[in-house]
C-alpha cells in the first residue's frame, strides 16, 4: 500500500489543458455526434420497413397459428381444440400455407438467381457498411492526429498486462498502466457511449458498438438478413418447418383450463383446504406412474385424473401469485 | 418430448408489455449509471472505492425500483423477478466507468 502511494506520488504527472480542450473533449464529442448521424442515415436508407407479399406473410401466419394453439389452446374446450389441431396438422402436411404448393420436395436452385434472396443480402451488405465505416474512419482519424498521446489517468489501477493494449505508441517504460492513450479513451467511448446513445435516440437505435463488432466478425450475412434464412445464410425449407410444427401439434395433449374450477375457487378464496389441491395432485402422480406412457388415453377415460392434473396445474399458479 | 416445452405460465404475460418494462428499466439504469460516474469523478473516487460505489448505488436503485415501479411485486411486471435487481447493472458498468475517468481527468487530473 506505501508503496503505491509512492509510486503514485512520483507518477503525479500534470497533462497541458490544451489536450484536454483540442483532444479529450473533441474525441468525445465526434463520437456522440457520429453515433447520432450514423443512426439518421441508417434509418434513411432502411426506409419503410418492406411490406411482405401475401403468400410470405400466410405462410409465417400459418406457423404462428400452430404455436399459438400449442400454447394457448387450455383456454379451449376439448372439441374446439380437437377441431384446430386436426386442421392444422392436415393443412401442415399437405402444405396448404406453403408459398408455393406444388414445390414439394423438388430441389431449389440455385439461390443467387432468387431476386427476393439477392435483395436481402444486399441489404445485410449495406447495414454492415454502415456499421464499419465510421468506426474505421474514427479510429484512423484518432490515430493519424492523435497517436501517442498521454490523454487521461484511469481512476482505478489494472495489471502491467494491459500496458501494451493501453499505451501503444507510448515508448515510456515506467509510466503507470493507468496513464492511457488516445486509442484507449476510444474504446472507452466506443463501450460506455452506449447508454448515452440510448437516452438520446431512443432504445432501438442503430448506433451500436456491439453490432459493429459482430459486424467484422461474421462480415457479410448480419442479423438483417431476415427471419427465413437459417444461420447458414440458406434460405430454408419451409415445407420441413411446416412437418415439424405438424409433429409438435400432434404431440401436444389437451387439458382444460377450466378443470375442476369449482374448487380452485374454493380453495383460493379459503372455503376448502388447500391440502386437497396437493392430495389431488398425489393421486395423479400415482395414476401416471401406474399407467405408465399412456397418457393420453389416460386423459380420455378417466375424469378423475384429469381433474387432479388441471388442479395440479392450478395450484402451481396460485402459488407463483402468492409467492 | 419434442423438446420445445411451453410454459403455460407464460400466456399469463404480454410480450409487449415485457418489453416495454424492461425498456424503461434501461432507461433508468442508463442515466443512472451516467450520473452516478459524474458523482464518482467528482468526488475523486479511485480503485475499489468507485467500483464499490457503482454497486452500493446500484443495489439502491434496484430498491428503488423493487420499492416504486414494481410496488414490490416483481412478478407482475418481469419474467423473472429478479430481473429487477440484475439487469443492465454490468452494461451500466461501462457507462459509469466512462463518466467516472472524464469527470476524474477534468477535476483531478487537469488542474
Amino acid at each position: 500500500m506505501g508503496a503505491w502511494t509512492v509510486l503514485q506520488e512520483r507518477q503525479a504527472m500534470l497533462l497541458d489543458p490544451a489536450i484536454r480542450d483540442w483532444v479529450l473533449l473533441p474525441i468525445m464529442l465526434v463520437m456522440v455526434l457520429v453515433g447520432v448521424v450514423r443512426h439518421q442515415v441508417t434509418v434513411l436508407l432502411n426506409g419503410p420497413p418492406r411490406k411482405a407479399d401475401l403468400k410470405s406473410a400466410r405462410e409465417t401466419k400459418g406457423l404462428q397459428r400452430g404455436s399459438i394453439l400449442r400454447a394457448h389452446g387450455n383456454h379451449l374446450p376439448e372439441y374446439a381444440f380437437e377441431a384446430r389441431k386436426a386442421y392444422l396438422t392436415e393443412a401442415f402436411e399437405k402444405g396448404t400455407y406453403l408459398k408455393d404448393p406444388k414445390a414439394g420436395n423438388k430441389p431449389k436452385g440455385n439461390v443467387m438467381q432468387d431476386p427476393a434472396y439477392v435483395e436481402t443480402m444486399m441489404d445485410g451488405m449495406k447495414k454492415n457498411m454502415m456499421n464499419i465505416v465510421p468506426q474505421t474512419v474514427i479510429m484512423g482519424w484518432i490515430n493519424f492526429f492523435f497517436s501517442g498521446f498521454v490523454l487521461i489517468k484511469l481512476p482505478f489501477p489494472l495489471t502491467i498486462r494491459f500496458k501494451s493494449m493501453l499505451q501503444r505508441g507510448i515508448e515510456t517504460q515506467d509510466m503507470d498502466v493507468s496513464w492511457v492513450s488516445s486509442l484507449s479513451w476510444y474504446f472507452l467511448n466506443l463501450f460506455g457511449l452506449q447508454s448515452v446513445f440510448t437516452l438520446i435516440l431512443g432504445s432501438g437505435h442503430a448506433a451500436d458498438a456491439m453490432r459493429d463488432m459482430q459486424a467484422m466478425s461474421t462480415m457479410g450475412m448480419g442479423p438483417a438478413a431476415g427471419p427465413q434464412m437459417s444461420p447458414t445464410g440458406q434460405p430454408q425449407d419451409m415445407h420441413k418447418i411446416f412437418l415439424s410444427e405438424k409433429e409438435n401439434i400432434e404431440l401436444t395433449e389437451h387439458e382444460w383450463g377450466l378443470n375442476n374450477v369449482e374448487t380452485r375457487l374454493l380453495v383460493k378464496y379459503g372455503k376448502l383446504p388447500r391440502s386437497i389441491l396437493v392430495d389431488q395432485k398425489k393421486a395423479k402422480a400415482a395414476a401416471t406412474s401406474v399407467s405408465g406412457p399412456s397418457t393420453s388415453s389416460l386423459s380420455s377415460s378417466s375424469p378423475a385424473a384429469v381433474a387432479a392434473a388441471a388442479a395440479a396445474a392450478g395450484g402451481k399458479k396460485k402459488g407463483r401469485r402468492q409467492a | 418430448m419434442s423438446g420445445q416445452q411451453i410454459n403455460p405460465d407464460d400466456a399469463l404475460y404480454v410480450d409487449m408489455f415485457i418489453a416495454k418494462n424492461s425498456q424503461t428499466m434501461t432507461f433508468i439504469r442508463s442515466s443512472y449509471s451516467a450520473i452516478l460516474g459524474i458523482a464518482a469523478g467528482t468526488l475523486g473516487l479511485t480503485n475499489w472505492s468507485g467500483f464499490i460505489f457503482y454497486f452500493t448505488g446500484s443495489a439502491f436503485l434496484s430498491f428503488l425500483i423493487f420499492a416504486i415501479k414494481a410496488k414490490a411485486r416483481p412478478s407482475l411486471y418481469f419474467r423473472q423477478p429478479l430481473d429487477v435487481f440484475t439487469e443492465g447493472v454490468l452494461g451500466g458498468l461501462l457507462s459509469y466507468i466512462l463518466f467516472w475517468t472524464l469527470l476524474y481527468g477534468i477535476i483531478h487530473v487537469y488542474d
